[in-house]
């Protein structure tokens, strides 16, 4: 049995209407009128334990309200879905001890106290007895280098450190499934990759189930081999990393220099050309003509040195998103996580 | 492995974290204090300005001004305790359920009411609190009269009832913010409601009393909360009508039943519950 | 001036849109603020009971007030809270002025209190729409309870020239009201937290504006000493000047006063803001 399997579930919210102008305001004030906006469309999924999985999408795709479908937060309007056997919506505290949840946009520590005392109410909370606890903390602190501050009120500490704590206080009773949601957003670079080698390291020792939803490619491409792509409630991709590219990727980039160092003007008829500091040349060219724009490069000019690569990830999930954002135009208004943005 | 959680200890975990925090902001703390207290001492004076036109409230009812001294004792404490566990939490609550920040106390593997309803503990109600012992104390010795232990333990237990009524029906309040959106009534609406309870209820009598006097002893029973206690400490030995000692275990029952369907009231609106993002 | 109307009737507009969107509160709001009345009314005919025994006479009078008078002066004082009281206003400058969005005043071409005012104006506006019903089914089921006065429009009703006493006290009280939490919130400018301080002041202004009970009941020098400060201009004296407790030259006398408190606070707010302001860039905000 997978440890996170997920039959055909759904989600859809009613969202007052809200109307312009006083008229329509006053109106509002004896009949409202709702509309149906339907987050995630009957989605499946499975994992296996010990997966790291990324959960990518553009925004208010649903990645969000699976998440939360997933650690029991609200209940789906229609289909199935069982962690580790639980119905997680059913919140038996049963589920409840062995997962947890990180936010990056919410936190759970008290703002005022230091993020020690929050976990001792974790530790009360969750029951775990005091040696096996001070073990867990004490390799988290270390793992994270948070150690000497324990003892600072949350409300002082950087929004790294702060997410840091976060997550100390998500596994302090070792959940053998992680869901994160957007662990790293709002942090800089070097808090991130602290983060991202934090989450590897931590994953490989302990084989953890995580799905992770991100907007940051690096995080992804860092951490997690297996990739689900969800776009207007639905899965559309579910692969390797490097399967996007060849599914989505319709293009390869050729790169190459002339043996006498110049860059002839007609070379847009072979494909586009892209920006690249001579005396090298860079073209992006269909993937199914590729052999032949080789061939007829190779035939017209002396090559020096030439190479055929992918395109790079981000820019293809970026255009993918695009693709989807093209489908149904006025969608990205329906979604009730980008409404409340107000 | 225990998979239920020591209530006890987290309760004590939150007493403790809150008394951290209170204590790192001091003098808001005092301030909070002083501040409900002259509360306590502004509705004072007012009690004893109308008890310098009347001897009692109501004729022959036996609300004299320290009878109703006790009676406003009674109304601190339960107040006191309301304010210091439940009132905060109710209202962060009612917030948390609107903003879709209550996700993480959905999380947690412990009853969810219980994580709500007192998670963060106000000690500066301590202050309204005394407030009330020692007007108790006061009112007790100038009523020359002193409870057996009997009336002492019924005191204390139908005081408990009391508490548990005020929070029902405030936890079941909160809980509607879930369908009626920005909920800053709330607070508003607690005071309106509990504010029938302020005085005894045999001042709601008449053709638009009586009915008053029945909808908040039966259907909202905030009349019960306050008075069942107070009557059982001040008019003990005065011949009382059979309907008075059928309170009694009517104010159990009162009890039993507001906490089953705020109970029953918070489970719903978590099902509605719909964790909007921020 | 054209443009500035247009800009104030934008304003207005707005607001009122605002203030329409929520309306869980609002039905709630209103139908729950006569409930403190009703028990009030209830304590005091219980307290006549309790002077007087049962019998509720002309004659039968506590500090001038009958039974029935004592209720209709709650009821009248629901009338003025419903001009004078600014919820949220001066914890809203003081909020504004903690976290900067006061700034926005400092850029853009609207006088703050000019805005906070047509807001306020329109807020009261709503209100009074949705409230008129309550009320006036609340006053047409009390209606016995009003004296009646000699050479008064109708049962209950005072004169033409007291009811227009009466309401220029009635719209004074909203501008002493508004100006007076204006200028209290702008202590902010001085005091990051002010909310200890608005509780003391509402705490003051329920007991001493004549909210909680007739000022007049205060015996001695705490009456004396009531009398002294704006508060009682928010409830008190517009019910005393309805039910014809004030007459004479010792209403307009009243009205003089009332308006020079409205005066006081306009300068007070005024400079205060003006103060405020250059402290607050002096700091670089």
């Amino acid at each position: 049995m997978a440890t996170i399997e997920i039959e055909r579930l759904a989600k859809s919210y009613h969202v007052y209407q809200k109307s312009e102008g006083l008229a329509a305001s006053i109106r509002g004030l004896f009949r409202r009128q709702y509309r149906e906006v339907q987050a995630v469309r009957g989605i499946d999924l499975q994992l296996e334990q010990g997966e790291f999985v990324a959960f990518l999408g553009p925004n208010g795709a649903g990645k969000t309200t699976t998440l939360k479908l997933l650690s029991g937060v609200i209940a789906p309007t229609s289909g199935t879905a069982r962690v580790m056997g639980f119905v997680p919506w059913h919140r038996d505290n049963a589920y409840r001890r062995r997962f947890a949840l990180v936010m990056g946009q919410k936190n759970q520590l008290w703002w005022d106290l230091p993020a020690q005392e929050s976990f001792r109410l974790h530790q009360q909370i969750y029951r775990i007895e005091p040696d096996r606890f001070d073990r867990t903390r004490d390799e988290l602190t270390g793992m994270l280098q948070v150690r000497q501050l324990l003892s600072q009120p949350v409300r002082e500490l950087s929004l790294g450190e702060r997410m840091k704590m976060e997550l100390i206080a998500a596994l302090l009773h070792s959940p053998e499934v992680l869901f994160l949601d957007e662990p790293t957003i709002g942090l800089d670079v070097i808090a991130q990759h602290n983060i991202q080698n934090f989450l590897r390291d931590y994953q490989q020792r302990r084989r953890v189930t995580i799905l992770l939803t991100s907007h940051y490619m690096k995080d992804v491409v860092a951490l997690c081999r297996r990739v689900v792509i969800i776009a207007w409630g639905r899965i559309i991709y579910d692969g390797s990393l490097e399967g996007i590219i060849d599914r989505y990727g319709g293009h390869k980039v050729v790169s190459f220099q002339l043996a006498d160092g110049q860059i002839p003007s007609d070379l847009g008829r072979y494909g586009e050309m892209l920006p690249e500091k001579p005396p090298r040349a860079k073209l992006r060219v269909e993937r199914s003509v590729v052999t032949d724009v080789l061939g007829r490069i190779l035939a017209n000019h002396a090559i020096k040195d030439v190479s055929v690569e992918d395109p790079p990830l981000e820019q293809v999930i970026a255009e993918m998103f695009n693709q989807a954002d093209d489908l149904p135009k006025d969608k990205l208004a329906e979604v009730p996580e980008l409404l409340s943005e107000e | 492995m225990h998979t239920r959680p020591h209530y006890f200890r987290v309760l004590l975990t939150f007493l403790r974290n809150s008394l951290v925090r209170d204590m790192t902001f001091r003098a808001n703390f005092l301030i909070d204090t002083i501040s409900s207290m002259s509360w306590v001492f502004m509705n004072l004076g007012f009690y004893i300005l109308v008890f310098r036109y009347t001897p009692t409230i109501g004729a022959n009812t036996g609300w004299g001004k320290h009878e109703f001294f006790l009676f406003l004792a009674t109304t601190l404490l339960i107040n006191g305790v309301i304010r210091g566990l439940f009132l905060s939490n109710a209202i962060e609550f009612s917030e948390q359920i609107r903003t879709g920040t209550l996700d993480f106390a959905l999380l947690k593997p412990i009853d969810t009411q219980f994580l709500v309803s007192l998670g963060r503990i106000e000690w500066s109600a301590i202050g309204p609190f005394a407030c009330g012992v020692l007007l108790l104390v006061y009112s007790l010795f100038q009523v020359h009269y002193l409870p057996g232990p009997l009336q002492m333990v019924l005191y204390g237990f139908y005081l408990l009832c009391g508490v548990a009524i005020y929070y029902s029906l405030m936890i079941a309040m909160a809980a509607t913010s879930v369908w009626l959106g920005r909920n800053k009534t709330l607070l508003d609406f607690w005071f309106y409601i509990t504010n029938f309870s302020r005085y005894p209820m045999e001042i709601y009598t008449g053709t638009y009393g009586d009915p008053i006097r029945w909808v908040f002893t039966f259907l909202v029973p905030v009349l019960i909360a306050v008075n069942v206690p107070a009557r059982l400490l001040v008019r003990p030995l005065s011949p009382q009508s059979r309907e008075d000692w059928l309170l009694l275990p009517f104010a159990v029952a009162a009890t039993l039943g507001s906490l089953i369907v705020s109970r029953w009231v918070f489970n719903r609106s978590l099902l509605s519950y719909r964790s909007a993002s921020s | 001036m054209y443009a500035r109307v247009a800009t104030c009737w934008t304003i207005l507009r707005i607001s009122l849109e605002e203030r329409l969107v929520y309306r869980g509160d609002f039905a709630l709001g209103t139908l729950m603020r006569f409930l403190p009345i009703v028990t009030q009314m209830f304590l005091w005919m219980a307290v006549f009971d309790g002077a007087f025994g049962a019998g509720r006479g002309p004659g039968q009078q506590i500090a001038g007030y009958t039974c029935h008078s004592i209720i209709a002066y709650y009821l009248l004082t629901t009338v003025s809270r419903a001009f004078s009281s600014m919820p949220g206003l001066s914890s809203g400058i003081a909020r504004d002025i903690r976290d900067g969005t006061v700034k926005k005043y400092l850029i853009q071409p609207i006088d703050m209190l000019t805005f906070l005012m047509l807001n306020r104006v329109a807020h009261k506006l709503v209100y009074y729409v949705v409230a008129i019903g309550p009320f006036a089914l609340v006053f047409y089921l009390c209606r016995d309870f009003f004296p009646e006065h000699p050479g008064g429009l109708y049962p209950g009703w005072p004169d033409a020239a007291t009811l227009a006493a009466y309401f220029a006290s009635l719209l004074m009280a909203f501008l002493l009201g508004f100006l007076l939490e204006a200028t209290l919130g702008m202590i902010g400018f001085w005091f990051l937290e002010v909310s200890s301080l608005l509780f003391v002041y509402m705490l003051f202004s329920f007991f001493f504006s004549g909210h909680m009970f007739p000022i007049d009941l205060l015996p001695g020098i705490w009456g004396e000493l009531v009398r002294l400060i704006p508060l009682q201009y928010l409830a008190y004296f517009p019910a005393a000047v309805f039910l014809g407790k004030v007459t004479g030259p010792e209403l307009t006398h009243g009205l003089l006063i009332q308006f020079g408190w409205v005066v006081f606070f306009l300068v007070a707010a005024r400079t205060a803001f003006r103060r405020g302001v250059r402290r607050y860039s002096g700091f670089g905000g």
